[in-house]
């Protein structure tokens, strides 16, 4: 990388008046390329990551796009056609039991879905970033309290946490509502994680400049440390992404989680009940569940692969 | 080694009561032991909840509500729940049955981990490889209930319609009073024939990941130099593989595993309601669903007790395991 660069400097002033010059650049045509690029070309060379984001891409259009075509919207209830197979009466994937649209209603589901993902990874990622930053940065103390009480947190089986909030809150069984949940308990291990970058990070030079330029530490943090964490603040976000859609749906088929609203996971606990009898009901809205948490999953690994290409982080 | 045992255990109690203190603050919040008594029409009248609230020492501060909670746990009273059966006695039922599929569950996993993470990796890039790799990227994006939903409605039913015998059993954690008519060997059969369906859908939770992780480990070091001059001195390669690799490459694990208790005691949740089993997850639905503060605190222990157990044991077995951790 770094010879590459020292040849592109050489041959950056290109002076096409000397003929021996444009000679050299013509042999060594070398550019350089930023860290960005170099992760970008990454990740667009990983053939899965590629194929996960293409295919999630794909769904999302077509999720949020063809139901303003497509004949029956999520909420019609069809009476001459209830419980019925997939392609009867022009239902594609067939009805449930009131006689809704099991397609348009799966569409639906995406769209609340994403919804979900926005919500709670940003407020995830905005705790998550603000503990972290705090905890590192600052040390000490204030150290102490939050990462103490992340640890006492985390006694607790995450999915129990959630359980006893939500059945707190029995008005907040929309979308919206479970999505706030779910981000208020998902930022723990982004926390754990970018406290201890901080830890290497702080005691790094362009820190200790930035401080004897007389930067303030608001800018240090935001304007030093997280541009220095995006790599895995952003492989987290993806990740969490695929954790949360699981989570709702778990949530969703133990009675705590979405129940006055559509979306993937409450689709797929609904079906669950109908396995043996319509099994349709069961097949498409878990498939197309698994579909998305694998992309998304493909996607998180082919960006962590990019920004660290050594390939030796490995979740669990 | 043993001021550091000593060392950990005490840091490890202290954890414990600073744990219990944040669950009874959860639930204290979150529960009202009148619920029940508000929704009935009539309406009880106000001296109904005065009583209620002095019987049930509601009044009370929230510390010392706190302490006589605590000081009835040391001495292994749990309290009462709702309708008036100590928690206790139902917790340790409880905790039997779900302890069996949790225990098979984790071994199972763990078995199968080590061995396709092994494989996956000494077999990098070949076609095992790509086939386990895609296996447990699907593993990890599948809902545990949908996948043990998946398990019983279509694998096991269909199994068994084809042997034309009950072989996998769907429902319940045993066979209905089997424990008061069979005996030992058929309560035995009875119940393992019950936990097959479950431990394998509680373990694929974690198999995925734990295979990934091991898989990790194992390149790790099957990349390091010591592997290297293993083999240049002569070694067979199985004897490196095993010896030299495999010893090293578990260790790594030892703590994950450890770390994940809690992960799969949540799955243990979700995994007894879809095969209706009788355990703790029953018992901590069931109870949240009444709003019954007892029950629910003494399960949020059980479970930080046995995390924080298990954090302890990986901290002690990484310094057993790997002579390099610094003890002091």
């Amino acid at each position: 990388m770094t010879t590459v660069e020292k040849a592109a400097d050489k041959v950056a002033p290109p002076q096409t008046a000397d003929p021996l010059h444009e000679q050299v650049e013509r042999e060594f045509t070398v550019k350089a390329r930023s860290q960005r690029e170099q992760v970008f070309r990454r990740f667009v060379r990983n053939k899965q990551a590629m194929g996960g984001l293409i295919l999630f891409l794909a769904i999302l259009a077509i999720c949020w796009i063809y139901p303003y075509f497509y004949q029956f919207g999520f909420n019609d209830l069809d009476a001459t056609s209830r419980s019925v197979g997939p392609g009867t009466n022009g239902h594609v994937l067939g009805t449930e039991g009131l006689g809704r649209d099991l397609f348009a209603n799966i569409m639906r589901g995406v769209q609340r879905s994403t919804l979900i993902i926005l919500i709670a990874v940003a407020l995830s990622l905005t705790i998550g970033l603000l503990v972290g930053l705090l905890a590192g940065y600052y040390g000490g103390w204030v150290d102490n309290v939050l990462m103490r009480l992340v640890d006492l947190i985390l006694t607790v089986p995450g999915l129990v946490v959630l359980i006893v909030v939500a059945s707190n809150f029995p008005n907040l069984r929309s979308a919206t509502g479970i999505a706030l949940i779910l981000g208020l308990f998902g930022w723990l291990d982004l926390s754990r994680i970018l406290r201890s970058q901080i830890l290497g990070l702080r005691e790094r030079e362009f820190i200790e400049a930035a401080h004897a330029l007389g930067a303030s530490d608001t800018r240090i943090m935001f304007k030093h440390l997280v541009p220095n964490m995006l790599g895995s603040i952003i492989v987290w976000g993806t990740l969490a992404a695929a954790t949360i859609v699981l989570a709702e749906a778990t949530l969703t088929y133990l009675g705590f989680g979405v129940a006055n609203d559509t979306s993937l996971g409450k689709l797929v606990s609904d079906g669950v009940s109908a396995a043996s009898t319509r099994p349709w009901l069961f097949y498409y809205p878990g498939l197309m569940l698994v579909i998305i948490a694998l992309c998304i999953n493909l996607i998180g690994d082919g960006i962590r692969d990019a920004f660290d290409p050594s390939n030796k982080r490995v979740r669990a | 080694m043993f001021f550091f045992t000593v060392r950990r255990l005490l840091s490890s109690i202290v954890v414990l009561f600073a744990s219990s203190l944040a669950v009874f603050a959860l639930c204290v919040a979150s529960f009202d032991p009148l619920a029940p008594y508000r929704t009935r029409q009539p309406a009880p009248p106000p001296e109904f909840f005065a009583n209620l609230r002095e019987q049930l020492n509601l009044n009370e501060p929230f510390i010392s509500r706190y302490f006589s909670w605590l000081g009835g746990v040391l001495t292994l009273d749990f309290g009462e729940s709702n309708g008036g059966t100590a928690v206790g006695p139902q917790l340790l039922g409880r905790l039997g049955v779900t302890a069996r599929m949790v225990i098979a569950a984790m071994v199972l996993a763990v078995i199968l981990a080590i061995i396709v993470g092994v494989l996956t990796a000494v077999r990098q890039y070949k076609p095992e490889d790509y086939f386990f790799t895609f296996l447990t990227y699907v593993l990890i994006a599948l809902p545990t209930f949908w996948f043990a939903a998946l398990l019983k409605e279509f694998v096991a039913i269909q199994f068994n319609d084809l042997v034309g015998q009950q072989v996998f059993y769907t429902i319940g954690e045993q066979s209905p009073a089997i424990e008061l008519i069979g005996t030992r060997s058929e309560i035995f059969w009875d119940r393992l024939g019950h936990l097959i369906l479950p431990t394998i859908s509680l373990a694929m939770l974690s198999f995925a990941a734990w295979s990934r992780f091991q898989r990790a480990a194992m390149l790790d070091v099957l990349n390091s130099d010591y592997i290297r001059l293993a083999r240049a001195k002569g070694l067979q390669r199985r004897r490196v593989l095993v010896r030299h690799g495999l010893r090293n490459a578990l260790i790594p694990l030892t703590t994950v595993v450890a770390l994940n208790v809690g992960l799969i005691m949540g799955g243990a949740v979700v995994t007894e309601t879809v095969f209706v089993w009788h355990g703790m997850g029953e018992y901590l639905i069931v109870s949240i669903g009444r709003s019954d503060l007892f029950p629910v605190l003494g399960w949020l222990l059980v479970a930080a007790f046995f995390v924080i157990l298990f954090n302890l044991i990986a901290d002690l077995l990484y310094a057993v395991l790997d002579p390099r951790i610094r003890l002091n």
